[in-house]
């Protein structure tokens, strides 16, 4: 009986509900049904991907400036265009990739041959390399037991173990990548949490310091080495490319090794791992001053692993050869090749299968970093860096900052912007030859300009996209975008003074 | 696809993970209490930003969480709204489950839903969807499955006093505007107290009261009226647009408790008198508004400056 009074009432609410329809918002209804609407729905989720074409247009038929060729201009253009699209994504990035390199041939008037040969470089197999290698880690689950590690040394209070995960992840970022310590270090952060409480309310700032530890600890330490990020390889790429000449014993310096980064960007990692856990608790303020239940818990889950295994061995023994490859050799044989021979030996010794690796590797990041390095060459090729460089150096000279200290803010600055737009790879990638032409036409030391370009570009912090450590943390769900900003600033001023004292007080003793 | 029963009612309830879905998901327990109603809790998540990962693919660190035997966020907020729905005594009985899987927008983890049916065949199902951002989810939903109610919490900075983004409304604002169906924006939502009714007595309001008296009816929600017209004007105009949508309401069996003429502004009044009830009920213009005018109708207005629930009658 009452299931039939229930299903009487559903259709009279129904009924209720559908009644009038008829008249109410007809003309929108048939809108609806309609093909306009489709092709109004197109057109606004595109409507970025028109602006950047018009903007194309526009830059192509204004009259050429003085000083900039015609080569130039369509080179510029391209990278304007394709500047629009990484931020604004209308469509998928590699695909932005595929127009870079269709443009060149199209509207360069370049050999297609000679377009392909372009796009791979030791920069590109060194990122192709690093992301297998980073698959192959990960694979090994190694993580349980550097967690264990982690909660053995630092004990129970949060303060400490936030410091010791923000030190370990940027160890271990700065020669394995951020992306890779990121997705190891997730599920200890999260582990952490969950084991303090189940209610994520109860534990939101607590959540915070600890993941956000994870991602910037991460993120300050991808500049510490080449190997840290494809940012480092693509500076390399281009210090070799604009500057140096075998026949030039002048030149030399411009072929920096793993080392002489080292040397350069490490100090100024370390300086900021204790800055990282100060601002964060100082921002956050988590109320667990102490998470010894869940430390307690988590070394019982941890304890059981039983001792290391052959592979796990093999894994870590692996990994120091590739890194003492990417020290000893990579001034030889390039980054690439080492980075390419470690990730087959992974895959000759068995540690992992190439479908895993195939599906753990975006390949599309490849393909597009390929693109943008090519195009930056065209850059520098064609006098459009050049260009650019002069006009933004005129741009500064009115504030009386082009060169010098001022210079150094100013590069760093518009990096950090550009960074927090787009990943930070194609962000040097695009930046790296206006800013290293900007050193030239300055008269400033290019060594300088680009370690502060490269560095700076790690300064994502403020949004969720910004690093993929960031993008990584917060797909854990316990975080909001606000809480980057709120952090994230702090960070920024903080990251800034330290690179920019390191370029005045450090770098010069090593010039 | 699913396939919409014909004589089932079907409330959407989204959720976050926020105490403001929660309560909505309670409210929606509440109306869709019968056996003919099914509620649908829907987490919607945005599909990952592989280019965004560093080169490294979403499920390498995906998997390596379920390696950890660790639940991904949206699965944990469902499985507390079930729990919720437990609570509350409509999952007590014997329930059939069914759970479905389908690959979506590439993304590996996909489409995923458990499906938990009684012997009188009401429906709650758990929803997971991958979309290429939350409202475009929401509203494909709505789309595809047909719902006759949706119900959402408001987002935080949509609520008087905070800053609004022109460039980016904020979800609920953006579902709102283009759901095809009734929507509860749900702020502090508390039951028990009633929806108030607004009605400027043309048929199209008679209609929207009509429409909701009937399902306020199903949960025993008490039922006011309120008609405001502007200064200047007689408050007999206000009373006359009451007397006409109670009679229309009270020919479909249902009573109302408490008629409220008001002489002033609009939305002023409406938000002043509605503060006492659980939701504030009314109808968008006839004529749907553009989105980037939707600030000019009164019912958004209402939306936008209540500091309790609203529910927008379609």
């Amino acid at each position: 009986m009452e299931h039939r009074i229930d299903h009487s009432l559903a259709r009279t609410a129904r009924a209720a509900l559908t009644r009038g329809q008829g008249t109410l918002g007809l003309g929108w209804r048939r809108f609806n049904a309609s093909p306009y609407r489709t092709l109004l729905v197109y057109l606004l989720a595109k409507k970025w991907l028109f602006f950047a074409v018009l903007v194309g247009i526009a830059m192509l038929d204004l009259p050429l400036p003085e000083g900039l060729t015609e080569a130039g201009r369509i080179v510029l253009t391209m990278s304007v265009v394709a500047t629009i699209l990484f931020v604004t994504e209308p469509i998928p990035l590699p695909a932005v990739a595929l127009l870079i390199v269709v443009g060149q041939v199209l509207l360069l008037g370049l050999d297609s041959s000679e377009v392909a040969r372009s796009l791979m470089s030791d920069s590109v197999l060194f990122i192709m390399g690093s992301l297998m290698i980073a698959v192959a880690v990960v694979k090994q689950k190694l993580d349980k037991r550097l967690a264990f590690l982690i909660v053995r040394f630092t004990g129970t209070k949060t303060s400490n173990v936030c410091m010791g995960i923000a030190l370990v992840s940027g160890v271990l970022a700065s020669f394995i990548g951020e992306h890779t310590v990121a997705a190891m270090m997730l599920p200890v952060g999260v582990t952490l949490i969950s084991l303090t409480s189940d209610d994520p309310a109860r534990v939101r700032r607590l959540a915070i310091v600890v993941l956000l530890s994870i991602s910037y600890g991460a993120s300050i330490a991808g500049i510490g080495t080449p190997s840290g990020g494809a940012r480092n390889a693509i500076m390399i790429g281009y210090w070799r490319e604009f500057f140096f000449d075998p026949g030039n014993p002048e030149t030399f310096r411009y072929a920096v090794d793993y080392l002489k980064w080292m040397a350069f960007a490490y100090p100024v990692f370390l300086i900021q791992i204790p800055f990282v856990t100060s601002i964060l608790f100082w921002t956050f303020r988590p109320k667990q001053k102490s998470i010894a239940r869940a430390v307690v818990r988590l070394r019982a889950q941890l304890a059981d692993q039983g001792p290391m295994k052959p592979a796990d061995w093999a894994t870590i023994g692996l990994f120091i050869l590739i890194l003492l490859g990417w020290i000893l050799l990579s001034d030889g044989i390039g980054l690439g090749t080492v980075a390419v021979l470690g990730a087959a030996a992974f895959l000759v010794i068995g540690l992992v299968r190439w479908e895993e690796l195939n599906n753990g590797v975006n390949w599309g990041v490849v393909l597009l970093y390929a693109a943008v390095i090519s195009l930056g060459v065209e850059m520098k090729v064609t006098g459009a860096a050049l260009w650019v460089a002069q006009s933004f150096l005129s741009l500064l000279q009115p504030l009386g900052v082009d060169s010098g200290f001022g210079l150094w803010a100013a590069v760093s600055v518009l990096t950090s912007a550009v960074t927090n737009t787009m990943s930070n790879g194609a962000a040097v990638a695009v930046l790296g030859p206006i800013t290293l032409n900007l050193a030239v036409v300055a008269g400033e030391e290019p060594l300088v300009i680009g370690f502060i370009t490269a560095i700076s570009s790690a300064f994502a912090y403020l949004t969720v996209v910004g690093t993929p450590a960031c993008t990584i943390v917060y797909a854990s769900g316990y975080l909001r975008t606000t809480d980057f900003l709120k952090a994230g600033w702090k960070m920024m001023v903080v990251s800034t003074i330290i690179t920019l004292l390191a370029a005045w007080l450090y770098w010069p003793l090593l010039l | 696809m699913e396939v919409s029963g014909d004589k089932r009612f079907r409330i959407l309830s989204c959720i976050d993970g926020s105490d403001e879905s929660y309560r909505g998901l309670h409210y929606a327990a509440r109306l869709g209490s019968g056996v003919d109603a099914d509620i649908i809790l829907l987490y919607v998540r945005a599909v990952d930003q592989d280019m965004r990962s560093g080169g490294l693919q979403p499920r390498v660190f995906r998997e390596n969480l379920l390696d950890w035997g660790l639940d991904l966020p949206g699965i944990n907020y469902l499985k507390k709204g079930r729990e919720a729905l437990a609570e509350l005594g409509i999952m007590s009985d014997h329930w059939t489950e069914r759970a479905v899987h389908v690959d979506r927008q590439g993304d590996p983890l996909g489409d995923n839903s458990i499906e938990y049916t009684n012997r009188a065949g009401k429906k709650i199902v758990l929803k997971l969807i991958v979309a290429p951002d939350i409202v475009e989810g929401i509203l494909e939903e709505c789309e595809t499955n047909e719902y006759d109610l949706l119900i959402l919490g408001a987002s935080e900075r949509w609520r008087p006093g905070r800053r609004k983004s022109f460039w980016d409304p904020a979800v609920a604002e953006k579902v709102v505007a283009r759901a095809p169906c009734s929507v509860i924006v749900a702020r502090e939502l508390k039951e028990n107290y009633g929806h108030l009714i607004c009605t400027n007595g043309s048929e199209h309001a008679i209609d929207v009261a009509r429409k909701d008296a009937i399902l306020a009816s199903r949960c025993q929600c008490p039922i006011s009226l309120i008609s405001v017209v502007p200064e200047g004007e007689s408050e007999a105009t206000a009373m006359e647009a009451l007397t006409r949508t109670r009679q229309a309401i009270e020919a479909e069996d249902v009573v109302v408790e408490e008629i409220l003429p008001r002489v002033g502004d609009t939305v002023e009044e409406i938000v002043k008198a509605g503060a006492r009830y659980s939701v504030i009920v009314i109808a968008p213009s006839e004529i749907r508004p553009k989105w980037w005018l939707l600030e000019t109708d009164i019912a958004y207005q209402v939306m936008e400056h209540a500091s309790n629930s609203v529910m927008i009658v379609r």
